[in-house]
């Protein structure tokens, strides 16, 4: 029994280990995009807001909670929206080049931004899984 | 990911001994103490079960969002230890340097900027490491890709914690310069 016990608290310990390595593992990429001083997001293939990093909702001047789950397009000027999803549909299909860059306008809190949108699909198993955004609001 | 570190791993294993210790129960071959004690681990294990589900799937989720970005980022990446050697390079980086991982990962970053501006790359590095880059360092230079000419381009360097242990590396942006 002791030995059962002494086993289980070793496995337990190995376990605790592996959950720390995951942890820090997500600890590299999130630094990554929480610190990067570029603008970018992750939406679903569709356009829906999954994660912003700071620089990006200092351009979108929204709160990051409010952020989730709203379709970027609603932060594009109305003249501009077909446009922008025709677009990001290509970029969904696959049906430009991997990657795809253009230049829209933002209405955030009230205020109209240029902005340039450079966006690249996610593989997963072969399907579009979503789309990492970086905006360029020009001076 | 290395299979033996993924959720999906350390629950299976979490399972087994479970099980095992369910089988031995029910075997009835433990006297009543040891049954007792085999009871009250079993419950614990439970606990740390739960524990450990939660923790891996919020885990796994969130990697794996932020892994992804870092794989398909709109942007070249590479991520160097402090020898400035290449331990990561995303897809936009591998398009941008025109190798395969396997031929970018363990190398020196060095080796694809272009040999003239490689003494003033080294220089700089040095320099990144030993500061700590803890501001973003900017400069132009050119990249010689595995084939064809080289590219101008800017390095946009900071500090970045690595993967495996947190020990301090480098993060490197690398924007090809619009002509």
């Amino acid at each position: 029994m002791t030995h059962d016990l002494e086993d289980l608290k070793a496995i337990w310990l190995d376990l605790k280990a592996h959950v720390e390595q995951l942890a820090g593992e997500r600890q590299h990429y999130l630094d990554f995009f929480e610190q990067s001083p570029e603008a970018y997001m992750i939406t679903e293939a569709d356009g829906t807001i999954r994660d912003a990093n700071p620089a990006a909702i200092d351009i979108l001047q929204c709160r990051r909670r409010s952020l989730r789950g709203k379709p970027l397009a609603t932060f594009v000027a109305l003249e501009r929206r077909a446009e922008f999803r025709t677009r990001m549909k290509a970029l969904a299909a696959r049906a430009s080049p991997a990657e795809g860059c253009w230049r829209t306008i933002f209405v955030a809190a009230g205020e109209r931004t240029e902005v340039t949108l450079t966006a690249r699909p996610v593989e997963r198993q072969g399907i579009v899984g979503g789309l990492c955004w970086r905006l360029e609001a020009m001076q | 990911m290395n299979p033996r570190n993924s959720p999906e791993w350390l629950l299976t294993t979490v399972t087994a001994v479970r099980d095992l210790m369910i089988k031995r129960l029910e075997a009835n071959s433990l006297d009543g103490e040891a049954k007792r004690e085999m009871e009250m681990a079993l419950e614990e294990l439970d606990v740390m079960w739960e524990e450990l589900q939660g923790q891996a799937a919020l885990l796994v989720c969130e990697n794996a969002r932020y892994a992804e970005f870092f794989e398909y980022a709109p942007d070249a990446y590479f991520v160097t230890d402090g020898g400035g050697n290449i331990r990561e390079a995303n897809q936009a980086a591998l398009e941008l340097v025109k190798a395969a991982r396997e031929d970018v990962v363990n190398r020196p970053l060095s080796e694809y900027v272009a040999s003239e501006e490689r003494v003033a790359f080294l220089t700089r590095t040095v320099g990144l490491v030993l500061g700590g880059a803890t501001k973003p360092s900017v400069w132009q230079t050119q990249v010689q890709p595995h084939e064809g000419a080289a590219l101008a381009v800017q390095f946009s360097v900071r500090a970045i914690p690595l993967k495996k242990n947190g020990i301090g590396g480098l993060c490197w942006l690398v924007r090809p310069l619009r002509e």
